[in-house]
């Protein structure tokens, strides 16, 4: 029984190794069309991120972001409850964490932990509505989480414009935090780090921020795989019928995992606002919350891979942007790459199909008839 | 006194017009999301296909010169990624929603490379003289006064919409391949049971979707603006999505669900000017989405139970009769 796991373990991660050479290449070929240098464009946006130090940091910010998006989608994607609303739960975050960090008089001991609180809880009232909806109204979390994310940014957006932003700002946006609202970086004030310290402060937005997530990546793993709660989500994502019939209160259950999402996503708005921006901006959230998607399938929905496939993820979008700057190439070619990675590693038939006709082969018997395609 | 100007404008001939020119773009995708939700895949990449047959309407009339040469290349690509997402979704079991953000990602990124690439510039094709699907005016009605204004001098896919709306539904509802479609949406193992075949009417499904998806971006593109601009759909795919629920999946719910997402945008357009934010107005159709798929849900629910009591009832008759026989 191990020995099968582990193999079907491996056989996952060089499915999605597989997913993303492909995906890569493919990248590459368009480049080789569009590039007056294609390899140059291409070493940009395989080698961008780690080329110099500030660039690094940037990969890193962006990653914390995903991972903490990534967290918030495999805990409903786990029992299938496909919430898309991390996106307008991001939005909430933010604007929570951003109008204490803003206005609360505490002192930055006091305030930061506040706002990151605010962020957390904003993300989780919103998470709760369709989780709501769908576990006692049955409506469909899909629709319900869209229009909710719709309300969240036109919310943002109405509150940014009419109270937050500064009355002689040209633009759209608050005014950068003070000092005592901005997360401070992750390296310790010690005298013999101070060196580091002021190299990273200097370079990039690197904060504490580390902590909380690698935290919150053991937390949604011990929350997913050693409590009753992570033990019924996913028995409901195996098969809802069974947990109703084993007495669950899957409806509770269910609530629980869109609000319990939200914190995560509400964090990860908290970081766009605290520590990445420093101060709340139109469309602060910019599609992140589908690219957490992405990030939670990689991952497999299991914590323990999300900060890997977050890297990796953001490393694309971290490359994009070094190839866009330094080559003619554009970063969106990268969008499509993404997408490309997506379908070949959500396609279930592509690999059983191969392996199915070489087990078939080998076993020199003839190829057993496809079922039915369902819903 | 606000509000006196507020009510004369919303009852205004120019604004129910401009009621209509707005719907448009929102009623061709929901039309396209209702008959792929009837067949039982909710098409969340509609934003991706109208963008694409957004730009390829632009493209080709540009490079073309022909309006109508545009129209049907938007159409195609709109068929075209509809295509893709089928086969990944009912030949490669991609899970449709997963592969409808994928295809989103792709159609906005796609476009804007390709926008890139031939144009040089990534926010618009302004550089390009593309074609404009002309306006009508109709005679008669034209010299009506109020209705004149409201109902004449539309975009020929504007009047199209509206056909379109009574074709989807009689498509539906009057012919036997749309009660297949229906059946395959409701309860594929049933359908596929009495022979229909479930794979090749959801491929169909997909097809129709993505071409009216397809001319929802042309809409935009062509007629709305004779341009194309990066992410010009800006959430319409989803609205339209939105429809689809808010209309109790049916046609002319569907088709009206449009026209009050229409209205909403365009008060928000009018409010605006007077200083009420606009910002909160769009948000009116949302919340009204959210509330009719739960009025849509428990409806259902009261449905089914009411079926399952009278078939209880009914099957506790037949055991008394034929206990009574007997």
């Amino acid at each position: 029984m191990k020995a099968l796991l582990k193999s079907n373990q491996a056989r996952e991660i060089l499915r999605i190794f597989t997913a993303v050479f492909v995906a890569l290449l493919i990248g590459f070929i368009v480049t080789l069309f569009v590039s007056e240098d294609p390899i140059q464009a291409y070493r940009a946006f395989l080698l961008g991120p780690v080329s110099r130090f500030n660039r690094f940091g940037d990969w890193i910010e962006e990653s914390l972001t995903l991972m903490l998006l990534g967290l918030a989608i495999a805990l409903v994607f786990k029992a299938q409850i496909f919430s898309l609303g991390a996106e307008g739960q991001m939005a909430m975050g933010a604007l929570a964490s951003g109008v204490i960090a803003l206005w609360v008089p505490l002192p930055i001991g006091l305030r930061i932990p506040l706002a990151l609180v605010g962020g957390a809880l904003a993300g989780f009232l919103l998470g709760i509505i369709p989780g709501y909806l769908k576990a006692y109204l049955n409506a469909n979390e899909i629709v319900s989480t869209l229009m909710l994310n719709t309300i969240a940014l036109k919310i943002y957006e109405y509150l940014l414009t009419y109270y937050i932003k500064s009355p002689n700002a040209g633009y759209t946006a608050s005014d950068t935090f003070p000092t005592e609202g901005i997360l401070p970086t992750f390296v310790p004030n010690l005298s013999f780090l101070q060196g580091i310290r002021t190299m990273f402060v200097n370079q990039t937005n690197l904060t504490v921020m580390i902590y909380l997530v690698i935290t919150s990546v053991i937390v949604v793993y011990y929350l997913m795989y050693r409590t009753p709660f992570g033990y019924e989500l996913r028995i409901i994502g195996s098969n809802i019928k069974f947990a109703g019939y084993g007495g669950m209160n899957t409806k509770k259950a269910i609530m629980l995992a869109t609000a319990v999402s939200g914190i995560f996503a509400g964090l990860a708005g908290t970081h766009l606002s605290m520590a990445i921006h420093t101060k709340l901006i139109i469309n602060i959230t910019a599609g992140l919350g589908f690219e957490g998607i992405v990030v939670a399938l990689l991952a497999r929905n299991n914590p323990l891979w999300i900060p890997l496939s977050a890297l990796g993820y953001g490393y694309l979008r971290a490359g994009a942007d070094v190839m866009e700057r330094s080559s003619d190439v554009s970063r969106e070619m990268v969008l499509v790459i993404q997408a490309i990675i997506i379908l070949l590693v959500t396609a279930e038939r592509i690999f059983p199909e191969v392996r199915r006709r070489i087990q078939a082969r080998r076993a020199n018997n003839t190829v057993e008839p496809t079922s039915q395609p369902g819903s | 006194m606000d509000i006196t100007i507020v009510l004369r404008s919303i009852f205004s001939a120019v604004f129910l017009a401009s009621v209509i020119r707005i719907s448009t773009p929102l009623i061709l995708p929901a039309l396209g999301g209702l008959v792929s939700e009837l067949a039982g895949a909710t098409n969340i990449a509609l934003e991706g296909m109208m963008l694409s047959g957004a730009l390829a309407g632009v493209l080709v009339s540009a490079y073309t010169g022909s309006v109508w040469l545009g129209v049907l290349a938007g159409m195609l690509a709109g068929f075209a990624i509809a295509m893709v997402l089928a086969y990944f979704h009912l030949v490669l079991r991609t899970d449709a929603i997963l592969a409808g953000v994928a295809i989103n990602i792709m159609c906005s990124g796609g476009t804007i490379f390709l926008l890139y690439v031939l144009t040089g510039d990534k926010g618009n094709s302004a550089s390009l003289v593309s074609g404009a699907v002309p306006n009508v005016t109709i005679p008669l009605i034209k010299d009506i006064p109020f209705i004149g204004t409201v109902l004449s001098g539309h975009n020929i896919l504007t009047y199209l919409a509206f056909i379109l709306a009574a074709v989807v539904s009689l498509f539906l509802y009057r012919t036997r391949f749309g009660a297949h479609l229906r059946a395959v949406g409701e309860n594929p193992v049933a359908a596929s049971s009495v022979g229909i075949n479930v794979l090749r009417t959801r491929f169909v499904a997909f097809a129709i979707s993505g071409v009216l998806a397809g001319l929802g971006g042309i809409n935009l593109s062509m007629a709305y603006l004779t341009l194309f601009q990066r992410d010009m759909t800006a959430g319409r795919g989803f609205i339209a999505l939105a429809a689809v629920f808010l209309g109790g999946r049916k046609p002319l719910g569907t088709l009206l669900a449009a026209v009050f997402f229409g209205f909403a945008d365009a008060l928000s357009n009018q409010l605006g000017s007077l200083k009420i934010p606009p910002q909160l107005v769009q948000t009116i159709p949302y919340f009204a989405t959210i509330i009719a798929l739960v009025v849509y849900n428990i409806k259902r629910q009261a449905e089914v139970a009411a079926r399952a009591r009278r078939f209880q009832e009914k099957h506790l008759a037949e055991t008394a009769a034929a206990k009574a026989q007997s």
